[in-house]
């Protein structure tokens, strides 16, 4: 068969460097006297959004064709593809879907971290793609993949992602152009020089010796035993060795009205009782925020240097639900009422914005810390005691005849969390969800519920307004 | 702007027989300095912005040779320039988007369609179709037929498209007639080479100035001339430019092997399709074709005998026609019907009616029309093979994957002055309820997107506040947001949308979007640019009062909570009529671009330099996301947290992070929660700061108890 042009299709985020990538191979290419062609999707495309370059290059020089032009193609086409490059897992797997990868033809160099879409992060639970299904496609569907993580293997997040893949594209030898001539179009650019130099080097590497590529694990799920553990240290840091021996009796109760078998049941169960126990109010956050150990972890994430001084400020913005929450019960209730009454709760704030890092922010922050044994006198104290007895008493309940739906009511404390209105939200969904779907299944004892209280419990978190959660109760 | 040609730019002085390799763009602007032309005019936008760039940074050269360009207020007055080359021998050439630009300029096109051209008349459209495109899908070939303007599509080989140029400014003064020439969106960027021809210095330019004007009253737009006008385009033009079309082969016809069936295609498409008949076996890599080839480099007029003589003896012709509707196919197939010819034209019957011909898509046709047709001497079965082959990659790659990948459309940037304005007005809706918000053009289009999913209907460059016009009233009591950028504002908005909604007393709230540039075509300066101040700069603010608009504001939009408060206020006050709020904020791509190097110098000299990033405590977020759905900022993203308790993941700000602080701005306008924190990282401090830092961290230290179990 005659030769034909070798195809490359670059997939990247906008502002990541796929067209200098290509600028660089088309140099390349020129260099080596072999007859190129590229283009690209220009515009708002490149607002950070998913484009692609295409390249085509005819492995034959100039020389040897004579007046000979090949022609090129401006599209790429499925199962046609040469070699693909992506900056990252998803955009890889988008080449996939296209159909640009085949075990027939497709070399694919590819980072296989992740740079999650918006799609996926605004998401009030978890809504990222599955990204070992991903790097499962790719290690299937290529003909040779090249796949590595320069932010996990390597403490190489710094390498420009673009440089890399340029090395890993030389190293694989797919091109018929010497290392020599990559590196003078690097230099030739005249951009970063030194470090798009340094990538390319440990592309190169990556190339000749494909590391075995692994996602970060999955989060080990922890066991039962070991969330337990972390919940009583938990609870300890919060309150007291009291409040934790509270949590170990409200488990044991759990536990023995589960019986056998509950170990999903009872895992799940310590995990949210544990973070409800522990729920956030103000001197929870003025804990947290005045760890001796966190300005070295804020120094290490911004990439502060040993000499230089760095100033921490804080978006704190306690209103009168917060303070209300820290009132005794009767005055807190008093107060909250009356806010509600006269529709101030969202309007009355304090914004702080306090220096943690200087003297009297830091004062303000221990002493709001050290009010923690007044915690326990407190009007929000009281009230979430309820809401967690109400709960467990719902857990216990169904353990009676229905694991399968204890288990679902366990999970619904995820929905509980956070701040404000995020909280207002997620315990307004919660009681929807116990008093439409819930109390009437204990009532019956209705065995076939759980998978009820499954789907409402995914459609709260499927969108912030309650719309999917009040089509899914209207279902039901 | 956002790209610069200055070292690309020297390619355009090559001379007689040089070669040239470089972009798409570089090399139109080459062939039209090899044609002579006399001035240019032009407005930005994807696939042509950078040929508006190129232009702008080629000034030294355009100079020598006496060329004039200007960028254009709009593409009305692009359009409007030509009008030179009606009275005299100057060629000139428009440059725009397509098909909005084409739009915009249609009142002027014709108008100088109608008159006719003595000069040659060249309007180069960036044809923004398909893949990668950013506005309504339409063919600009509509407005080349009911005008009268010929259409050229030429085939995307550099040294082709260079010459046909050229031959178009020949085309354009033997018939008298403008001509439009489209190039697709990756032709535009497409790095080729070809070889040059010297520049050609224009007959009549600033260097050679005219002596007097020229008067012809059939050559202007008012009856009886207009008449004859029309008369002129069917009975001299038209067959003109049929006579040249034909004299100087525009169209490129390739011979092939399989006599019995043949191929007419778009010229802008003839390489996607020879691509596909060499996967399917029935073309080299040469571009040499089994099957004949007739590629239309000038799609409108067809010329009828080049179309007959094609399909004569033909079983089969397949007609290879992006977008709709099918005017090619059925000119075709009217013209064979006169010539009384069989031949079965197959077009959009195997090809879709809609969307881009990617190469799968021509891949998939052009297989179908080999499958259907049958020609002799074609193995049927390797074509099937090929496919099946694409086909089944894909389906394997489906099942792999196990659900759609998620989509990645573009957004705002990391920064973007922009964005804030979208959170302040989603603050707003929490206490006042759903607002109807006229969206307009622009990067701020991406308000439309998730997370904010703000904006009820897009109409148009400019046309935000306009677009309001009858909405507004419909709503009562309860106003209206209109949304327009600083670009839109000077190419129309000011009188379609300002001047018109203080008319017609509209009352309603406008947002105007000051980021300095008409960044999303990449940063192009307008009027209120200020550019280093080598531009008299026109302020925004200035011009709406003086256009009597009484309550204007110009709020740093990065200030959410003051924006949405003065939004507030616009919306419920009870002043009635336009209220305007400037939304004030610096392209952050410009901005990093001009001040990171300027930074990274100042440190390296020692000067102290504070540097801002902000951040989330991970055992503060709880994972809810609700800052990333009022924000959408790509530096804040998500990762496993840390806490074998916690499920979701947590919120978590990257190293993109340029420390605009809309983050921690949102979490406090919207109370979110505690989560953010800001840092200031003083580099080369000096002995104050380093002193007061200790002393302050020993007194900390001395407040804080050993251990964390406090």
């Amino acid at each position: 068969m005659s030769k034909r042009p070798l195809s490359l299709l670059v997939a990247a985020l906008g502002g990541e460097g796929g067209g200098l990538l290509a600028d660089w191979l088309v140099a390349a290419a020129l260099a080596a006297d072999l007859p190129v062609q590229s283009t690209s999707i220009p515009g708002v495309a490149q607002r950070t959004g998913a484009t692609t370059y295409y390249l085509e290059i005819f492995p034959e020089t100039n020389a040897a064709l004579g007046g000979k032009r090949p022609l090129f193609a401006l599209y790429p086409t499925p199962g046609a593809v040469d070699l693909v490059a992506a900056t990252e897992l998803l955009e890889a797997g988008r080449m996939i879907e296209a159909g640009f990868v085949t075990t027939e033809r497709t070399t694919l160099v590819a980072g296989i971290h992740r740079v999650y879409a918006t799609i996926e992060k605004m998401q009030m639970g978890d809504g990222r793609f599955d990204a070992a299904r991903v790097l499962e496609a790719a290690q299937h569907m290529a003909r040779r993949p090249i796949l590595f993580d320069l932010t996990r293997e390597r403490r190489t997040a710094a390498q420009p992602i673009n440089a890399v893949l340029l090395g890993a594209i030389a190293g694989s030898g797919e091109l018929p152009i010497a290392r020599g001539i990559f590196e003078q179009a690097i230099r030739d650019s005249g951009i970063a020089v030194e470090s798009n130099l340094a990538a390319f080097a440990l592309g190169w590497e990556i190339a000749e010796k494909p590391p075995v590529p692994r996602l970060p694990l999955p989060r080990l799920s922890a066991d039962e035993r070991a969330i337990v553990e972390e919940g009583v240290k938990r609870l300890s840091d919060y309150q007291d060795a009291a409040y934790a021996q509270l949590y170990l009796a409200r488990l044991a109760r759990v536990r023995a009205a589960a019986g056998e078998g509950g170990g999903d049941l009872l895992r799940e169960t310590a995990r949210y009782l544990a973070l409800w126990m522990a729920y956030e109010d103000v001197i929870r956050v003025a804990q947290l925020k005045s760890r001796p150990e966190r300005l070295a972890g804020i120094r290490a994430e911004i990439g502060a240097k040993p000499d230089q001084p760095v100033h921490v400020r804080e978006f704190f913005k306690p209103g009168l639900a917060e303070l209300a929450a820290i009132l005794p019960p009767r005055p807190g209730a008093a107060l909250s009422g009356w806010a509600e009454r006269r529709g101030i709760v969202d309007r009355l704030h304090l914004p702080l914005r306090l220096r943690s890092t200087t003297v009297t922010g830091h004062l303000l922050l221990r002493l709001l810390a050290a009010m923690k044994p007044w915690r326990r006198r407190s009007h929000r104290f009281a009230e979430e005691q309820q809401r967690i007895e109400r709960w467990l008493e719902a857990v216990m309940r169904a353990a009676a005849f229905d694991t399968a739906l204890a288990f679902e009511i366990a999970q619904c404390g995820r929905l509980v969390k956070g701040y404000g209105d995020t909280h207002k939200r997620g315990l307004g969904n919660f009681t929807a969800i116990m008093t439409a779907l819930v109390e009437p299944a204990l009532a019956r004892r209705d065995r076939s519920a759980a998978a009820a209280v499954k789907r409402a419990r995914e459609a709260a978190l499927a969108d912030p307004d309650g719309n999917a959660l009040s089509r899914a109760l209207a279902a039901e | 702007m956002e790209r610069s040609f200055a070292k690309e730019v020297a390619l355009l002085r090559r001379g007689d027989g040089e070669i040239f390799e470089g972009e798409g763009i570089l090399a139109i602007t080459k062939g039209l300095l090899q044609a002579g032309v006399s001035y240019i005019g032009g407005y930005q936008g994807a696939p042509v912005s950078h040929l508006m760039d190129v232009l702008s940074d080629a000034a030294p050269v355009l100079d020598e040779l006496g060329v004039y360009f200007e960028p254009s207020a709009n593409e009305a007055a692009a359009a409007a320039m030509l009008a030179a080359s009606i009275n005299y021998g100057m060629r000139g050439a428009a440059v725009w988007k397509s098909v909005v630009g084409t739009n915009v300029a249609s009142d002027a096109l014709s108008n100088l369609a109608s008159a006719g051209v003595k000069g040659g008349a060249v309007i180069i459209v960036g044809e923004d179709y398909g893949e990668g495109a950013s506005i309504i899908q339409e063919r600009t070939h509509a407005f080349a037929m009911k005008s009268s303007i010929w259409l050229m599509d030429p085939r995307p080989e550099h040294q082709r498209f260079v010459a046909l140029i050229e031959k178009a400014f020949e085309l354009s003064e033997a018939s008298n007639t403008p001509v439009i020439m489209e190039f697709r969106i990756r032709a535009c960027h497409v790095h080729g080479r070809f070889r040059t021809k010297a520049n050609k210095p224009p007959a009549i330019s600033r260097k050679a100035p005219l002596a007097a004007p020229d008067f012809d009253y059939n050559r202007i737009c008012l009856p009886p001339a207009t008449y004859l006008q029309e008369k002129q385009k069917i009975e001299r033009r038209f067959p003109a430019a049929i006579d040249f079309i034909r004299a100087h082969r525009l169209n490129d016809h390739f011979e092939g092997r399989l006599g019995d069936i043949g191929i007419i295609t778009q010229g802008g498409l003839h390489n996607s399709l020879l691509r596909a008949l060499s996967e399917l076996g029935l073309a080299d890599a040469f571009g040499a074709s089994e099957v004949p080839i007739l590629a239309l480099n000038v799609t409108y007029p067809l010329v009828p005998d080049e179309i007959t003589q094609f399909c004569a003896g033909k079983r089969c012709v397949l007609v290879v026609e992006e977008g709709n509707p099918d005017y090619l196919e059925q000119a075709i197939n009217a013209l064979l019907r006169k010539a009384d010819l069989n031949t079965t034209i197959i077009g959009k019957a195997v090809l879709p009616m809609a969307g881009e011909y990617t190469g799968e898509v021509m891949l998939e046709g052009v297989g179908r029309f080999i499958e259907g047709a049958v020609p002799s001497g074609v193995d049927l079965a390797a074509v099937a093979a090929v496919l099946g082959r694409a086909r089944e990659a894909k389906a394997r790659a489906a099942a792999l994957l196990g659900a759609p990948v998620p989509k990645r459309p573009p957004g705002f940037c990391v920064g973007c002055p922009e964005r804030p304005v979208f959170s302040a007005i989603r603050l707003v809706e929490r206490d006042l309820g759903k607002i109807n918000i006229a969206a307009d053009i622009g990067c701020h289009t991406f308000s439309t997107l998730p997370p904010f999913n703000l904006g009820n209907s897009v109409l148009g460059y400019g046309l935000g506040l306009a677009s309001a016009a009858g909405v507004a009233p419909a709503f009562g009591e309860k106003r209206v947001i209109s949304i327009m950028g600083d670009g839109g504002f000077w190419h129309n908005g000011l009188t379609s949308g300002v001047a018109g909604a203080l008319f017609n007393r509209q009352d309603s709230v406008l947002v105007v979007m000051n980021n300095g540039y008409t960044s999303a075509t990449g940063q192009q300066l307008i009027p209120s640019s200020t550019a280093g101040g080598r531009r008299p700069r026109i302020s925004i603010e200035q011009a709406l009062r003086t256009m009597g608009v009484s309550s204007v504001r110009t709020i740093r939009s990065y200030s959410v909570g003051r924006f949405a408060r003065a939004l507030r206020r616009a919306l419920t006050t009870g002043e009635k009529g336009l209220k305007v709020i400037v939304a004030d904020g610096e392209c952050q791509l410009a901005r990093q671009r001009r001040i990171r190097p300027l930074l990274r110098k100042r440190v390296a000299e020692g000067a102290r330099v504070v540097r801002t990033r902000y951040g989330v405590d991970e055992a503060v977020c709880t994972g809810d996301h609700s800052c990333i759905r009022l924000s959408g900022c790509p530096s804040l993203t998500v990762k496993d947290s840390s806490d074998p308790l916690r499920v979701d993941p947590v919120a978590h700000v990257n190293n993109d992070c340029v420390g605009c602080g809309l983050c921690g701005e949102v979490a406090d306008a919207a109370v979110l929660c505690p989560s953010f924190w800001r840092a200031d990282i003083v580099q080369n401090p000096r002995w104050l700061d380093r002193t007061l830092f200790r002393l302050r961290q020993w007194a900390v230290g001395k407040l804080t108890p050993a251990a964390h179990a406090a």
